[in-house]
């Protein structure tokens, strides 16, 4: 236990926050879509950088992974990554209302991304009593090599974070994708603040 | 709690000396002197503001566009979907983006390097912003970045690193494979022929008495010879063969799809070329002679060095019987 972990009490606090825009994402989000939208249990959990990269090496079938910066208030940062396996993104274009033929298979991963990125972000920073921006999404070029080389290079330096993993799924348009937040050292600290005022106020 | 509404919010905005004008006035004046594109539409899409530096790049007056519709303005626009990706924008409440990297530009505007780049528009990155105001009125905002340097810089970038990549993979003094990329040629080749099943044939070429001949006529000579055999073998092969530079003056073909009575046909050709080939080195008849050893895929559990043994097998047995022949593995 150190300085960059959560405590108990701050692990319930944010637990309950995500779950709460959890639930708002996918409700716009369905709405949006027109489809059914569901999100699976978060799980929340401090990772050292290097098991980080080791466990997302591990992962097979990887596809693409999307990057996304967030930014607001009070120091509260990081990267959101949205993983994406071969076998379930054949109809993103459909999902997003699209014609195939009108944008890339590379902007429709941008595109789904940006749209689950952002919007739970939103509503997640409507919880704290924030505002968030974004950098423009990127496709991170052929995973197998440059994903740990991306993670080591990340605008910021850090040993530990905070990394929320939200799985979303569409079985209509059998569309299924992870989103892990990763919140590094320095916002770890922000973000443990916001979580004590928050539980103060209760 | 966060004041959002000015692009200059004041620290705290009871004791800000500025008044509300004063504000209007900063912010209009610093959205005019952006070098970026500031365009903002109503929930309808009709155009209400449309910053200086779009103004001069589009040529267009502004008591004109404003109230004008979007895509009537800009007819260049892909109306169905950006009309969609500015729905998620007003529905979500969220940004919204579009690179250069997927999308060149979406304004036709000209840019500031028209003679050193070779791209006509401007290369953009556009954001889309949601923007609420009283009454819950709701507003689009559009950024254009002018990324035409990144753009062309990238370019640059990828076409040094295929140059880089070519060069990897080729012989500096005889232009074509060097060994590395050959044998990893051969290796693939090799797990393509026993997965579908297909023909695959080897011929392992060494000059004759190159030693002699670099003693003789010394090395330069010798590279002369080298690159003119390259040259003449390369021009009998077939474009799916891969040619390669295996050691000093050994060279070797891999033969895709063909076999061992084919690769022997070849390797004779090759022989009588190479013998046949007028040579000069300072004004003297110079006389090249290859010996050839030929092997064909016949075990598909074999490692592919397999292969290369037996071809070089040959080989040797081509030059024991006298040189400037052709002689191939034994076949099932």
């Amino acid at each position: 236990m150190n300085e960059f972990h959560l405590t108990e009490d701050q692990q319930d606090c944010l637990q309950e926050l995500i779950n709460i825009a959890m639930g708002q994402a996918s409700d716009q989000l369905a709405r949006y879509l027109d489809t059914f939208v569901y999100l699976k249990v978060p799980s929340i959990e401090s990772v050292a950088a290097k098991e980080l990269i080791e466990a997302l090496n591990q992962q097979q079938n990887t596809m693409a992974v999307v990057s996304q910066g967030f930014f607001g208030y009070e120091g509260i940062r990081g990267e959101a990554l949205l993983v994406y396996q071969d076998e379930d993104s054949g109809r993103i274009a459909d999902l997003l209302g699209y014609e195939p033929d009108e944008l890339s298979q590379d902007e429709q991963l941008i595109d789904i991304s940006s749209i689950l990125t952002t919007t739970f972000l939103n509503v997640f920073a409507r919880q704290i009593d924030n505002q968030m921006s974004y950098n423009a999404p990127k496709l991170l070029p052929s995973v197998q090599n440059s994903l740990s080389e991306h993670l080591q290079q990340m605008t910021f330096n850090w040993d530990l974070a905070l990394k929320v993993n939200i799985n979303y799924q569409v079985t209509d348009y059998s569309f299924n994708c992870n989103m892990i937040l990763l919140i590094p050292e320095t916002a770890i600290i922000n973000i443990k603040k916001v979580l004590d005022r928050i539980l103060a106020e209760f | 709690m966060f004041d959002c509404n000015a692009i200059i919010t004041p620290a705290t905005s009871d004791k800000s000396t500025l008044t509300e004008s004063v504000l209007r006035q900063i912010n209009s004046q610093i959205a005019n002197q952006l070098n970026t594109g500031v365009l903002v539409v109503d929930a309808q899409f009709n155009i209400v503001i449309l910053n200086r530096f779009l103004q001069i790049h589009t040529d267009k007056v502004l008591d004109i566009i404003i109230g004008k519709s979007l895509f009537n303005a800009f007819p260049e626009l892909p109306e169905r979907w950006l009309s969609r990706k500015l729905n998620s924008v007003l529905q979500l409440n969220t940004p919204s983006f579009c690179s250069w990297q997927q999308r060149h530009h979406l304004f036709e505007l000209p840019h500031t390097r028209p003679i050193t780049t070779d791209s006509e528009f401007m290369a953009q990155n556009c954001t889309f912003l949601p923007i609420t105001t009283e009454n819950n009125k709701q507003h689009i905002c559009i950024l254009i970045e002018d990324v035409t340097d990144v753009c062309h810089y990238q370019g640059q970038l990828q076409k040094t690193l295929d140059e880089l990549a070519q060069l990897s993979r080729i012989d500096g003094l005889t232009q074509i494979y060097n060994r590395r990329h050959w044998q990893d040629s051969l290796q693939q080749e090799h797990a393509k022929a026993c997965r579908h099943e297909k023909n695959l044939s080897l011929i392992m070429l060494d000059l004759d008495n190159f030693k002699l001949l670099n003693d003789n006529h010394g090395h330069q000579c010798g590279d002369m010879v080298l690159i003119e055999v390259s040259a003449l073998v390369s021009s009998l092969l077939r474009v799916e063969d891969l040619f390669g530079r295996y050691g000093g003056e050994e060279f070797a073909i891999i033969l895709p799809e063909t076999n061992l009575l084919g690769a022997k046909e070849l390797a004779q050709r090759i022989c009588e070329s190479i013998a046949a080939m007028p040579l000069n080195y300072n004004d003297e008849q110079i006389k090249v002679t290859v010996s050839l050893g030929v092997a064909q895929l016949d075990d598909v559990e074999a490692h592919y060095e397999e292969l290369i043994t037996q071809a070089d097998n040959a080989l040797y047995q081509a030059k024991a019987l006298g040189r400037n022949q052709v002689f191939s593995a034994k076949t099932s």
